[in-house]
């Protein structure tokens, strides 16, 4: 008898196990998929949304408002004005003839210059740029028609300056893009920009661009207010072209400050270049217009009084062997020292910085703030150049006296001079007032900051008095203005080239203020290697004085004198 | 009894796929609208800049100070031919 177990299939062939087998293949997929998908939502989600927001917006991106730049008054200097780019998306294009020729109707521009750029380019080609409000309409008209299929308006900004160049070393430039390139469009281009690119847009089947942007986009954009007037600035860029075009200089420069505030209400450049600034930038050896320094320190110290005269030796100083310095523009033996600065004399300059002492004199000039930046927060600002007293010998230390062997800035010189006209104070350089964003806020940077006292206000007024009597008996005559008592300084200092100091090549400068017995408007005037025989005396005062006699009326400054 | 829940489930989804395609559209008429509407705004704030632009190009020190001397004939006055009034409280 056989006997037989009752059937049992093995378990591989239990229907309902592998009903359970397929099921488990079958999840097995999705399962992988949503594992995938949930790893990429918990835990990069930011890199895949970044990604998708670039493709999708990724015209819309580089759309950005940005404020403008204004004069301390709120007169416009720069702003940036929407335009548009008109791209061709070839493979959109419908009819290509009639949109060629449409484009070449309305943009202006000839057809065969369209057609080479659609058989030159790839899948896309821009048909023009800074398209202006009119000529957009025309075109966003015909953009859901078959003839605007494949054209491609996306916003471009220009930046326009409504005066022309003035100031425009200082303002400098931005792209179409809205991005500060140089000058304060650079250095303020966070505060000035904000992305307007986080709209919601697709491509709809025809090529056409659709924008969805939230209603509650709200922009917040600073404008940047200049401490600069514009109608200073007018008067002093006319004051220097004058000069530029009778001396011909290779650089000029000419600065007007408020002394009291440290506000520069002009800033004025030759050549202009976008966002490069001489006023900060430009280093060079000063010349006699640093005697008032050396002069001041030496009546600060203590080393000298208004009263004292220094020996000329016979106008022939040999201050080291081989070195010698001459005074060959008088013939006196002791001169005082209004006298030193009337005459210019390099002799008495030289003795005063002997007599001060290097380490005096140099912590003197530090205190005025040459050798360092001003912190007035312009890109490309030099430190200019003061070595340390400890290397300078006895011919460094009396022809720093006169203004050589020390690089300046005329923002350092101009700022030294205002602490002359303002009783001693040097004040903090600024440039930008205010910064005013359109949701209200107002930033206010030129606050009056005293960075340290440099002179008692006893000493400035001295100062005052002995520059007064350069502008009235010596070589400053030309910057006399009629009702005003005007103090200054003149400079014609030698360049050095290959070889030492060239007679031939000069940097002539006034640095004066007005009016001398309250002063409220400082100015330097700096002319660069003129190709004509020129002075301080003869080509900058007169700037000087072409400059200062407009100001005053505008800002309304009174006479000083009552015998005119 | 199951056909009816399985006509009811095919009804509901067919209605839910109706409604979010409506919506969807509506979202994208909606977008084209306010497209076009901030197209318009943004075109009269480009020609209101353009404006500006130029009122502060007429205003400017430049062409009224040229304007003033060739065309009317005036002259830059003196400092000291101005009488400075000095605010008194």
């Amino acid at each position: 008898m056989i006997s037989r177990t009752p059937f049992s299939a093995p378990s591989i062939f239990n229907v309902k196990k592998r009903l359970y087998l397929v099921f488990a293949v079958m999840m097995l997929a999705p399962l992988c998929i949503m594992s995938r998908l949930v790893y990429l939502q918990l835990f990069r989600h930011d890199e895949y949304a970044a990604k998708a927001e670039r493709a999708i917006y990724n015209s819309l991106a580089e759309d950005r408002k940005r404020g403008g730049i204004y004069d301390v008054n709120g007169r416009v200097w720069a702003q940036s004005v929407r335009t548009h780019a008109c791209g061709v998306v070839k493979k959109y294009v419908k009819d290509k003839e009639a949109t060629l020729s449409f484009l070449s109707n309305t943009l202006n521009i000839p057809r065969k210059q369209l057609e080479e750029k659609w058989r030159t380019s790839g899948n896309f080609f821009y048909a023009a740029k800074k398209i202006k409000p009119a000529v957009y309409m025309e075109l966003a008209q015909v953009l859901r028609t078959p003839l605007g299929q494949g054209l491609d308006l996306t916003p471009e900004y220009e930046r326009l300056h409504p005066v022309g160049e003035s100031a425009l070393d200082i303002i400098g430039a931005a792209n179409s893009k809205n991005v500060g390139l140089s000058g304060i469009e650079q250095m303020y281009n966070e505060e000035m920009t904000q992305h307007i690119g986080k709209k919601r847009a697709r491509h709809s089947g025809r090529g056409e661009m659709i924008y969805d942007r939230s209603l509650k986009d709200t922009v917040n954009v600073g404008n940047i207010y200049l401490t600069l007037d514009q109608t200073a600035q007018f008067y002093t860029e006319r004051a220097l072209r004058h000069a530029v075009e009778q001396v011909h200089p290779q650089h000029a420069v000419a600065l007007v400050q408020d002394p009291n505030t440290g506000h520069l209400l002009a800033a004025a450049s030759y050549p202009v270049k976008d966002g490069q600034s001489l006023a900060f930038q430009f280093t060079y050896e000063p010349g006699s217009t640093f005697k008032s320094l050396a002069v001041a320190t030496a009546l600060n110290s203590g080393t000298l009084s208004k009263g004292d005269s220094i020996y000329m030796e016979n106008r022939h100083w040999e201050v080291a062997k081989g070195f010698t310095i001459r005074d060959k523009q008088h013939n006196k033996d002791y001169l005082t020292l209004a006298e030193i600065l009337q005459l210019s004399s390099n002799i008495g300059a030289g003795k005063i910085a002997v007599e001060i002492g290097a380490k005096t004199l140099f912590s003197y000039l530090k205190d005025f703030g040459f050798g360092s930046k001003t912190d007035i927060n312009f890109n490309g600002e030099s430190k200019g150049s003061l070595s340390a007293y400890t290397n300078w010998t006895k011919v460094d230390l009396a022809t720093k006296g006169y203004g050589y062997g020390v690089a300046v800035t005329p923002i350092q010189l101009i700022t030294a001079y205002s602490a002359i006209a303002n009783g001693g104070k040097l004040m903090q350089p600024h440039l930008v007032d205010r910064i005013e964003y359109t949701s209200g806020k107002v930033e206010k940077l030129a606050k009056p900051v005293e960075i340290r006292r440099v002179l008692s206000n006893e000493t400035a007024q001295t100062m005052r008095e002995l520059l007064q009597t350069v502008v009235e008996e010596g070589s400053g005559k030309r910057a006399q203005i009629k009702g005003y008592n005007v103090a200054g300084k003149t400079g014609t200092a030698e360049k050095l080239q290959e070889g030492g100091y060239g007679q031939r090549r000069h940097v002539v400068s006034f640095a004066g203020m007005v009016p001398a017995t309250r002063p409220e408007l400082v100015i330097l005037v700096i002319l660069d290697n003129p190709d004509v025989y020129a002075f301080g005396s003869t080509a900058a005062a007169p700037v000087f004085k072409e400059i200062a006699e407009p100001l005053l009326v505008l800002k309304g400054i009174a006479p000083d004198r009552t015998d005119f | 009894m199951k056909k009816g829940i399985l006509i009811l489930i095919v009804a509901g989804v067919g209605v839910w796929l109706f409604l979010i395609t409506s919506i969807n559209l509506g979202v994208l008429r909606s977008g084209r609208q306010v497209s076009q509407l901030q197209n318009e705004v943004s075109i009269k704030e480009a020609r209101n800049q353009y404006e500006e632009v130029e009122i502060a190009r007429l205003s400017s020190p430049q062409r009224v100070i040229t304007f003033a001397r060739e065309q009317l004939g005036l002259v830059e006055e003196k400092p000291h031919e101005v009488v400075v009034l000095e605010e008194t409280k």
